[in-house]
């Protein structure tokens, strides 16, 4: 980087930040268009029924309602969406397969009038049997969800596994390599148990909303999405509209964490306002948003073997997950915890089946780290159990085993960049392994998973005439701070002070193409193709230079701000001007795909490493988080700050699940479809002592050798906890949430209380 | 899944006279209305739905908190967040102060008010657990005058109380502890309200219990139950088999229910555990 202005590196201020703490930046729920038209939906009471008739004589007599929408309705669209298999209708048609599930959207004047009249509408079911379990949904005698299956689309780019099957799989998938029979067969210690991971939601500030406005020019949507070009897809689809005929724009997102991926009220409110002709406003609150995505919850039944001095000879998973009504993006959250379930360990025999089901439950998608935390929660704690076992010490067994820098995870997939015996060895440090201190217990959980990113990305720079720049991504601001990031990119690339560049994002009508907002990709993927347009426009501008100046366009030199021409500076905004004669502005363009540096996948390998020190309370069960470690392995950190906020956000959210999170079915319905009984942290929840860690050995693809971070802690933190607990107390917690109550049985009897084991084979 | 917020007619008076007058016109039509945290949010959720609302807010001289006859008077009005900051609660019931500052958050407390909590009767309440210990009153008034009522006689079930269609909370008065004597207030939260609350009054000398302390567990049924603690009468505050069946007894106090915040048998199980806490306390220990 020379003799530039460092830019990069710092923990610049968020660009975005004054905005958001003062209330004065606006996220889709808070757009508002002229003659805007309200709607509401009404939703299944049932968790699977036959709809025999929708009754809305009624509520279209009530004041305000502009009309009705139903299943009935959708003749003239394609209903289904979905960007693995369209399988999920826009509202019930003929069958209901969720208590919960949208069955019509009542379109007035107001939200209150809008509301009123939903109430009115009458459903008449005919009930059919239901099933909430994973695995009862896998029995013979099963009621089935999908009889006929959704077309399969494919979208994402990567395989991610096999959607489909008899009865009600959603999708498979499966790894192996080695003989695991003879692995298991030589092991001098086989190890097996049961791990259930919680379904959860994540709970984001701003519920799903979105604003559809039909018009000459096609339609617009304003919403809270991550993935614009994702939604635009599918309001495409359904709408048999050109791209350039579909606009979905998306400002701030009050938060996303992968529960904003892929369409959510979009499709429903775009055919509202194409059947209304009005723009269709749709806001969801939560208890909706609860009803509309949560994450796959899993059962992993897990086996590994393991030699005398602890060096792992084979592992077997079978995994489970609980995956709701629709396809959505189970079969890629599957995908993911089949290659994330062993951990970054040299395994040389591996079997990984994973079956995702159909239930009649609200539909699962992705969520903060798709399947990793669910898988990594069950090999992280045999690792532990192993080394109690064997009589070695656990970090010692884990660094037996750890994959080195450079060599390979998984076969044929990229080798690991990063270098986690030296993270452990950081990590285990930090939490004062291996022993804290009286009446307390450390615990470690390490992964390395696959990012789900596709290297498919566009960027452009405009330097304007005088001397600024605006980068147009399609990447989303969702907290995350890609803003402040790709802005600080550009700055540095163009060698511009940061308050003379603009980050323009996720508008589908202006901006150019990105796959989407997940998987950690923006640094990485974004900030390469941001980095080509920046070198681009700096290509155009030497040679306007010498053009302008009539040098050969060897003689130009890239200069802070502006260019040397034969050692004289000239700024962009001299040589735009001289080469237009009035006006006039530079565009760069960058693009990324499946080529060069990112021709291998992953793109890259995002590391988990997060440590614990826990107390508990014996008489309550009730556990204390003393100290939380969590390392930043990014390979460069082009704003530290932010990292640190990511680490942490990512591990206190998996924290929630570790000690309190989850969504209950009793019967065909959730109990707990709110924030007063779905106990999301609060910050007296917060560790009294937080480590924040930053590894930087620019190992990355990214610019100056950055890789992705932020859901990271939050893959390892679930096994981290169980494993204090079960060091500090001599217990085997093998669910999640270790609620207190949880911990306190497991210290009576040392078992958690659960239905009687179904077979999983 | 959203319900539509019935409409309803906002009364605004601005005496006490004038809210029993309503009170006694509307009857059963018509709610009490202050901080609206507990009322608004269940009129939303369309759990219940009223055509009259009364808001007490404007009615003069029922939001001052003072220390008048051995006792602590509290206006009905007077918000959470007044009480645990009034000096002469922080002073004269450091007790009170500590379990108003940790009734729900803080957006709660500038708005909910003492008689609103006790009227609205949520079992999963902090408030009446220790009321019921320190002998606090519920002080109201109706057409026919002023009356009062002890806590059992205020808490008569979930969601239901003492106070009639057409009176309203005025104050409530809470006895300032003897010199000696210790109040103390423990509770186990999972969710957004109390799993177990248990409050206790009592005064130890020379090492012993002067007097069976009042012990009461909250949260757990529907109204605060009051625990036979006899065996420690007098007792040493070594006894830990007198201190055993006391925490036996609180468990037994009470007819816990399996919910999301915990099974009856661990509900019943933390009913001890506090138990025995709060008496520790009394004794002196952290």
């Amino acid at each position: 980087m020379d003799n530039k202005p460092q830019i990069v590196g710092r923990s610049i201020p968020r660009v975005d930040g004054v905005a958001k703490v003062t209330g004065a930046a606006k996220f889709a729920i808070d757009l508002s268009v002229p003659g805007m038209v309200f709607g509401a939906v009404v939703r299944s009471e049932r968790a699977h029924a036959e709809i025999i008739d929708i009754d809305t004589r009624s509520a279209e007599q009530s004041p305000g309602v502009v009309r009705i929408i139903t299943g009935r309705d959708l003749d003239n669209v394609v209903p289904y969406f979905g960007h693995i298999v369209l399988d999920h209708p826009i509202l019930a048609i003929e069958r209901t397969l969720y208590y919960g599930e949208p069955i019509a959207l009542v379109i007035a004047r107001s939200q209150q009038a809008a509301t009123h009249a939903a109430s009115q509408v009458e459903v008449e079911y005919r009930e059919l049997p239901y099933v909430t379990d994973a695995l009862e949904a896998l029995k013979d005698d099963a009621p089935i969800l999908h009889p006929q299956r959704g077309e399969v689309v494919r979208d994402l780019g990567f395989d991610a596994g096999e959607e489909g099957g008899s009865g009600n799989i959603c999708s498979l998938a499966s790894l192996d390599w080695g003989n695991v029979d003879s692995g298991f067969a030589a092991a001098d210690l086989v190890i097996e148990g049961e791990f259930r991971y919680p379904m959860l939601y994540g709970y984001a500030m701003e519920p799903y909303n979105a604003l559809a406005v039909s018009g000459e020019d096609g339609l617009t949507v304003y919403t809270t999405t991550q993935h614009p070009y994702m939604v635009r897809k599918d309001l495409a689809r359904i709408l048999s509209l050109p791209f350039a005929k579909v606009r979905v724009v998306v400002p701030y997102v009050g938060g996303g964490y992968g529960t904003k991926s892929y369409s959510k009220i979009e499709p429903l409110a775009a055919v509202a306002a194409q059947l209304t002709g009005l723009p269709v406003k749709v806001v969801l609150g939560v208890e909706e948003s609860i009803h509309t995505t949560r994450s796959d919850s899993a059962i992993v039944r897990a086996r590994s073997g393991y030699t005398a001095q602890g060096l792992l000879v084979a592992r077997a998973f079978e995994i489970v997950l609980n995956s709701g009504a629709y396809t959505d993006n189970s079969p890629q959250v599957g995908q993911k915890a089949v290659n994330t379930c062993f951990g970054p360990y040299r395994t040389p025999a591996l079997s990984v089946r994973m079956r995702s089901v159909f239930t009649n439950t609200v539909p699962a998608s992705s969520l903060r780290g798709f399947g990793t935390p669910q898988g990594t929660f069950a090999g992280e704690l045999q690792m532990d159990e192993a080394a109690e076992r064997l009589g070695i010490d656990p970090v010692e067994l884990r660094k037996r085993n750890l994959v080195g820098p450079g060599e390979e995870v998984i076969p044929g997939k990229r080798a690991l960049e990063a270098n986690l015996p030296e993270d452990l060895e950081l990590l285990s440090k930090s939490v004062d392994w291996p022993d804290p201190g009286e009446g307390r217990a450390s615990g470690l959980g390490l992964s390395a998973s696959d990012s789900g990113a596709y290297p498919s990305s566009t960027a452009l720079v405009r330097i304007h005439a005088d001397g600024s720049a605006s980068a147009l991504v399609g990447a989303t601001e969702m907290g995350q701070g890609s803003r402040t990031v790709l802005a600080q990119i550009a700055a540095q690339e163009l060698a511009l002070p940061m308050e003379l560049v603009t980050i323009v994002s996720s508008d589908t009508g202006i901006g150019p193409f990105e796959q989407t907002t997940g998987a950690s990709r923006t640094t990485t993927v974004v900030g390469r193709s941001l980095q080509a347009a920046c070198q681009d426009a700096r290509r155009q501008l030497r040679a306007l230079a010498a053009e302008v100046h009539e040098v050969a366009v060897e003689s130009v030199q890239d200069a802070p701000g502006g260019v040397l021409v034969d050692g004289t500076w000239r700024s962009f905004a001299e040589v735009i001007q001289g080469w237009f004669g009035a006006g006039g502005e530079v565009i760069g363009t960058g693009a990324i795909r499946r080529s060069g540096d990112f021709a291998e996948t992953p793109v890259f390998w995002e590391i988990g490493a997060a440590g614990v020190i826990v107390s508990v309370d014996r008489d309550t069960g009730e556990v204390s988080v003393e100290k939380l470690a969590t390392i930043g392995d990014v390979g460069f950190a082009i704003n530290p700050a932010m990292v640190h906020g990511q680490d942490a956000g990512a591990a206190l959210m998996g924290l929630g699940a570790a000690l309190h999170e989850e969504l209950v079915y009793e019967g065909e319905m959730l109990t707990n479809p709110n924030l007063v009984d779905y106990r999301v942290p609060r910050f007296e929840d917060l560790p009294r002592e937080m480590d924040q860690m930053l590894v930087e050995r620019q190992d990355g693809v990214g610019p100056y050798g950055s890789k992705g971070a932020g859901e990271g802690g939050g893959n390892a933190i679930g096994a981290a906890i169980a494993s204090a607990i079960a060091r500090l107390l001599g217990v085997r917690p093998r669910e999640l949430p270790l609620t207190s109550e949880r911990v306190w049985r497991l210290l009576q009897d040392g078992r958690i209380p659960r239905e009687a084991d179904d077979d999983l084979s | 899944m959203p319900m539509p917020l019935h409409p309803f007619v906002l009364h605004r008076p601005d005496s006490a006279e004038e809210v029993i007058e309503l009170r006694s016109a509307l009857g059963e039509d018509a709610a009490l209305y202050a901080g609206g945290t507990e009322l608004l949010s269940a009129m939303k959720m369309g759990a219940i739905s009223y055509e009259h609302l009364i808001d007490v807010k404007r009615v003069p001289g029922l939001r001052e908190i003072f220390d008048q006859d051995g006792s602590v008077h509290i206006g009905a009005t007077a918000t959470h967040h007044e009480i645990e900051n009034h000096p002469v609660v922080v002073d004269r019931l450091p007790s009170l102060a500590k379990l108003t500052h940790s009734v729900a958050n803080v957006r709660v407390r500038v708005a909910g008010t003492i008689a609103g909590n006790l009227a609205f009767g949520e079992p999963h309440a902090d408030p009446p657990a220790l009321l019921m210990a320190l002998g606090g009153t519920v002080v109201v008034q109706g057409a026919k005058g002023r009356r009062s009522m002890d806590i059992a006689e205020f808490c008569v079930g979930a969601y239901e109380t003492g106070l009639r269609e057409d009176e309203l909370i005025v104050e409530v008065d809470v006895p300032i502890p003897p010199p000696g004597s210790v109040a103390t207030y423990m509770k186990f939260q999972v969710l957004e309200r109390p799993s177990v609350g248990v409050a206790c009054l009592g005064e130890i000398h020379d090492g012993r219990f002067t007097s069976p302390p009042r012990l009461v567990i909250g949260a757990v049924d529907e109204v605060p139950r009051l625990v036979d603690a006899a065996a420690i009468d007098g007792a040493d505050i070594q006894d830990e088999a007198g201190m055993g069946a006391v925490c036996d007894a609180a468990s037994r106090a009470v007819d816990p229910t399996d919910d999301l915040s915990g099974s009856a048998d661990y509900k019943r199980h933390l009913v001890g555990v506090l138990a025995r806490r709060v008496l520790r306390k009394l004794a002196g220990e952290p």
